[in-house]
């Protein structure tokens, strides 16, 4: 009676790896992600056995292990996707949000449609848990590079002391200012343009 | 020339080399240990247990700690991080996980770009920043099964088993 328990071990313990080697190939791969900003990524993956290529959105390449060929990519849902990566898609950070904040001519005063974009940012700090928050001064080319540094300095100052009065800590929020040195629109010396006149923040 | 005189070169000569020698290590290292103190990102996201491993050491991750080049990240089993690179590159890493961030250089002024990151195990989501937008050809990524190159800008999840 005790011979063919034995066995049956015996046959259990051979098949053991086989069945983790057979596992093996779902062990690795790789899901190219839906495209952004219109514009679909490729990647290539290079093993001891030679290369290919993934570069359609949402398809997977199984990959058996170093010594072998990269699996031809097939077809998996998002479902399926989002459920092998749930624990990770919890923890994976929003994409850093920049906002651009412009000001009327030679003067530290927010645009009125500027100043409506105050909300939006203290949202985008809120859904961050921010507390790296990149205030940047800049200005046009009109009036000299000195009295421009300090006008960039006092527009980034403007918009700290809003966000500081929406309760946004100072250790939080970093002030930069690049006066006329770092334009959004590029133009000849002493040209008033008004997409030059901003500050930049930069919620991450 | 008499066997004196070329011991005395010979000790000569091996003095010299020791003293190029110990200069070359003092210009090395200093250098090598300021490369390896740099910043290259922030921890955003953290779930459960997680650990960095840095100059031999292993110290618990908390939200907002700095992640420098060089370390090693760990997750537990009920463990998960997220990490935003200096460029916007973001990296998250689920349970019992191991990824090290070998090299990041990320300078436009001067035109450099490098991110080498070996994800050595556990589900990974690589989502692509303003480095990989630029210089895609400059990020390098390891793994058991081999070694990932972008052809352009590209984000991906994946999972790897050592």
């Amino acid at each position: 009676m005790e011979h063919p328990m034995n066995w049956k071990i015996v046959f259990v313990l051979l098949s053991f790896p086989l069945l983790v080697s057979g596992c093996g190939s779902k062990e690795n791969f790789i899901i190219l992600s839906p495209a952004s900003e219109g514009l679909v990524g490729a990647l290539e993956v290079e093993t001891e056995k030679g290369s290919a290529i993934l570069d359609e959105e949402g398809k997977v390449m199984y990959i058996a292990g170093l010594t072998s060929f990269p699996a031809e990519p097939t077809e998996i849902s998002t479902a399926e996707s989002q459920e092998l990566f749930r624990d990770v898609l919890q923890v994976h950070p929003l994409m850093p949000q920049s906002f651009l904040l412009y000001f009327q001519h030679s003067s530290d005063a927010l645009t009125e449609k500027s100043q409506k974009l105050i909300p939006a940012i203290l949202e985008a700090v809120k859904k961050r848990q921010s507390r790296d928050i990149a205030i940047i001064g800049h200005t046009d080319r009109t009036g000299g590079e000195g009295y421009n540094r300090i006008l960039s300095m006092e527009r980034a100052q403007v918009v700290y002391d809003i966000l500081r009065g929406q309760n946004i800590k100072g250790e939080e929020m970093t002030i930069l200012y690049h006066g006329e040195a770092n334009p959004l629109v590029h133009t000849a010396d002493d040209v008033a343009e008004p997409r030059n006149r901003r500050v930049e923040v930069m919620v991450r | 020339m008499p066997k004196k005189r070329i011991r005395y070169w010979r000790n000569t000569m091996k003095k010299t080399a020791l003293g190029c020698l110990a200069l070359l290590l003092l210009c090395v290292f200093p250098l090598s240990a300021v490369a390896e103190k740099r910043i290259i990102g922030k921890v955003k996201g953290l779930r459960g247990l997680v650990s960095i491993l840095r100059d031999g050491r292993t110290e618990p991750a908390f939200p907002n700690d700095e992640i420098y080049q060089s370390d090693t990240i760990l997750t537990g089993s009920d463990g998960a991080i997220g990490i935003l690179l200096e460029d916007n590159t973001l990296i998250s890493m689920g349970p019992i996980g191991r990824i090290s961030m070998d090299k990041f250089q990320f300078t436009p002024s001067r035109n450099e770009y490098e991110l080498r990151l070996h994800m050595m195990h556990g589900t990974f989501i690589y989502q692509s920043g303003l480095l990989g937008k630029l210089a895609p050809h400059a990020v390098e990524l390891q793994t058991p099964v081999g070694r990932i190159s972008m052809l352009k800008d590209t984000s991906f999840k994946a999972k790897f088993t050592e």
